[in-house]
């Protein structure tokens, strides 16, 4: 299965988020493989921490393969080639988790022609073979690899595709991740013009909120009765307008809480993370397994 | 001279076998040719030879700088409705002359590599076996790979295989001499292999190496299926649905040896001597099959309380 991961705005944890997933669906034993489709800002290679590929890779990446000057773009395994010992020891049973980083030192594409197209739809095709799931990062905003991704997948309708839209807890990101969705060249609009059915596309696209304060949890204990009173009010009227513009629950996937540990440090958060060292929170792995198991749960996908 | 060549094997992208009328849409890469099959002992197809031409610099071991000009035969296969091939081979020899001839001088000569200028068979085979950086070199495996990928997109396939798998990488060269073979597992997908037989090359040696390239995926997928199992780790109903797509799928299709021309039968029964390949295939099929017998009689006395 293809998922692209896309945003609107930046700083939304989309990479973090889907790294975490990927790594959690490797745990859950599938084969996984991660592509770094963030032409302008290469840098997944950090949040797995390979270092050869922190900013992307010198030996040939996405970008050189798309632009057709290497017959396929280098694959890291990232249960080797990782500097963290959390992440090396591949548990028994995990399946493979395989990264495939970005150039180093590459920019966005300015347009795509008829070849890159082949040479996207060739590689997407090439890597169901191997792997149960292939998560594609896309940059932030509308791009080119987006457009890129919705004509490749309009050409495989036999592989299914699924689209997570990531955005924050607040009123812009939630106007704006409407907008990236069904607003002027979203991608509702350019899927279409690339051969999709627009009322089969928009079931394959789900939104997952990031960095969610939970209102219930012990961390507002401290919190003064009209603090509390007016974060409760205002995120009574995030919802109203969520569900205004179709970001509301029946779309969402599944939201992260907000975490220290993702905030300042965008890593992959081990178990040793959680029942360990303690720094980060089990509520975290715990949304992160959740949408790895959503993501191919068709329960979680029908038609609304 | 000295041939050499790439194999990758890999899992047809179909839920179930297909069926013997569907090869001839599925492997017709060239209209008007038609697929050749065989039915016994197993069924298998192959697609008319393809020819791609290349101008490209020669792997080598001593990072010369050596031109070869002319062109790479390739074919695709499927054995048991199930595993494709795609096989690419060349044979490289001295060209007469320093300088690039028309394209008719080399495609009156299909499979045929000329150098321009020196070469050393020995350096150019191990450079090749080397497994250097993709796209610097005469690179086989992404031509076989390319007409696998061909076979891949037909309409008559679902795309839903049963499992997911790696595509294996088996280089070999071939060269005249005391009969013998050399079979190593390199590192992830990479294998090589140095064949030396009696007389004259002829495909037969080509039709070796694609057998010995399906079994060692056939077993290096099983291994692979085996081990995601995790036996005695995970729950008895686990371990026994993990296993069964390889029992569904896989265990039926080895028969080493099936197709080999019975001049080149000797080569086989040494790799089945070291390393063994049917010794280690019998054993993972017996450990599978025992756990499922167990698996299922677990289940049963669990129902009968």
């Amino acid at each position: 299965m293809l998922v692209f991961a896309i945003s609107d705005k930046g700083g939304t944890g989309r990479s973090v988020t889907s790294s975490n997933i990927v790594y959690r669906r490797a745990l859950q034993g599938q084969d996984v493989c991660y592509l770094d489709f963030d032409f302008g800002s290469p840098t997944v290679g950090a949040i797995f921490r390979v270092s050869t590929a922190s900013r992307g890779t010198t030996k040939g990446g996405m970008h050189r393969y798309l632009e057709g000057e290497i017959p396929e773009p280098t694959r890291i395994d990232v249960w080797t080639e990782s500097d963290r010992d959390a992440i090396r020891a591949k548990p028994a049973g995990a399946g493979q988790m395989v990264l495939l980083p970005g150039d180093e030192g590459g920019g966005e594409f300015a347009t795509f022609d008829g070849e890159m197209l082949k040479r996207c739809v060739r590689l997407f095709a090439g890597l169901h073979e191997q792997f149960d799931l292939i998560m594609v990062d896309l940059s932030a905003g509308r791009s080119f690899a987006a457009h890129l991704a919705l004509a490749a997948t309009a050409q495989l309708p036999r592989i299914p595709a699924r689209w997570l839209v990531f955005h924050r807890w607040t009123r812009q990101h939630i106007i704006a991740a409407n907008g990236l969705v069904r607003g002027d060249h979203g991608l509702l609009d350019v899927g279409v013009e690339h051969g999709h059915d627009r009322d089969a596309l928009i079931d394959r696209i789900r939104f997952v909120r990031t960095a969610v304060l939970e209102l219930g949890s012990g961390d507002f204990a401290h919190l003064r009765p009209a603090q509390r009173s007016w974060l409760n009010e205002i995120d009574r009227e995030l919802r109203e307008l969520a569900t205004r513009h179709g970001v509301g629950l029946t779309t969402m996937l599944g939201k992260v809480p907000l975490d220290p540990v993702l905030q300042w440090r965008e890593q992959l958060i081990s178990d040793d993370d959680v029942a360990g060292t303690e720094i980060a929170n089990p509520e975290t792995v715990f949304a992160f397994d959740d949408l790895a198991k959503k993501i191919v749960d068709d329960t979680a996908w029908e038609g609304l | 001279m000295l041939i050499m060549g790439e194999v990758r094997t890999g899992l047809l992208q179909n839920s179930a076998e297909i069926e013997e009328r569907d090869h001839q849409a599925v492997l017709g890469l060239l209209a008007g040719e038609r697929v050749r099959m065989s039915r016994r002992p197993i069924v298998y197809a192959v697609s008319p030879d393809l020819l791609t031409g290349v101008d490209c610099r020669l792997p080598s071991a001593s990072r010369a700088r050596i031109r070869g000009v002319g062109t790479v035969v390739s074919r695709s296969s499927i054995t048991g409705g199930r595993v494709l091939q795609g096989s690419s081979y060349v044979r490289v020899t001295r060209g007469e002359v320093n300088y690039r001839l028309p394209w008719s001088h080399y495609l009156a000569r299909p499979g045929v590599v000329e150098v321009l200028g020196k070469v050393s068979g020995p350096d150019v085979a191990d450079g090749f076996l080397a497994f250097g950086a993709p796209g610097e070199h005469l690179d086989l495996g992404s031509v076989s790979d390319r007409f696998m990928d061909v076979v891949q997109e037909s309409p008559v396939l679902d795309l839903r295989a049963p499992f997911r798998s790696n595509r294996t990488r088996l280089r070999w060269v071939a060269e005249t001499g005391e009969p013998g073979v050399h079979f190593t597992l390199g590192e992830g997908q990479e294998r090589t292999l140095k064949v030396t037989h009696q007389g004259e090359f002829s495909p037969a040696v080509v039709d070796l190496c694609e057998d010995l390239a399906l079994h060692d995926w056939l077993l290096t997928t099983l291994l692979t299926i085996v081990q995601r199992a995790r036996i005695g780790g995970a729950s008895r109903p686990e371990v026994s649905a993990r296993l069964a797509p390889a029992v569904d799928t896989l265990l039926h299709l080895w028969m080493p040896g099936a197709r080999i021309h019975p001049s080149l039968a000797a080569l086989w029964e040494s790799l089945e001597r070291t390393p063994g390949f049917s010794r280690q295939w019998q054993s993972l099929v017996e450990r599978i099959r025992d756990q499922l017998a167990v698996n299922t009689l677990a289940l049963l006395r669990e129902t009968n309380g």
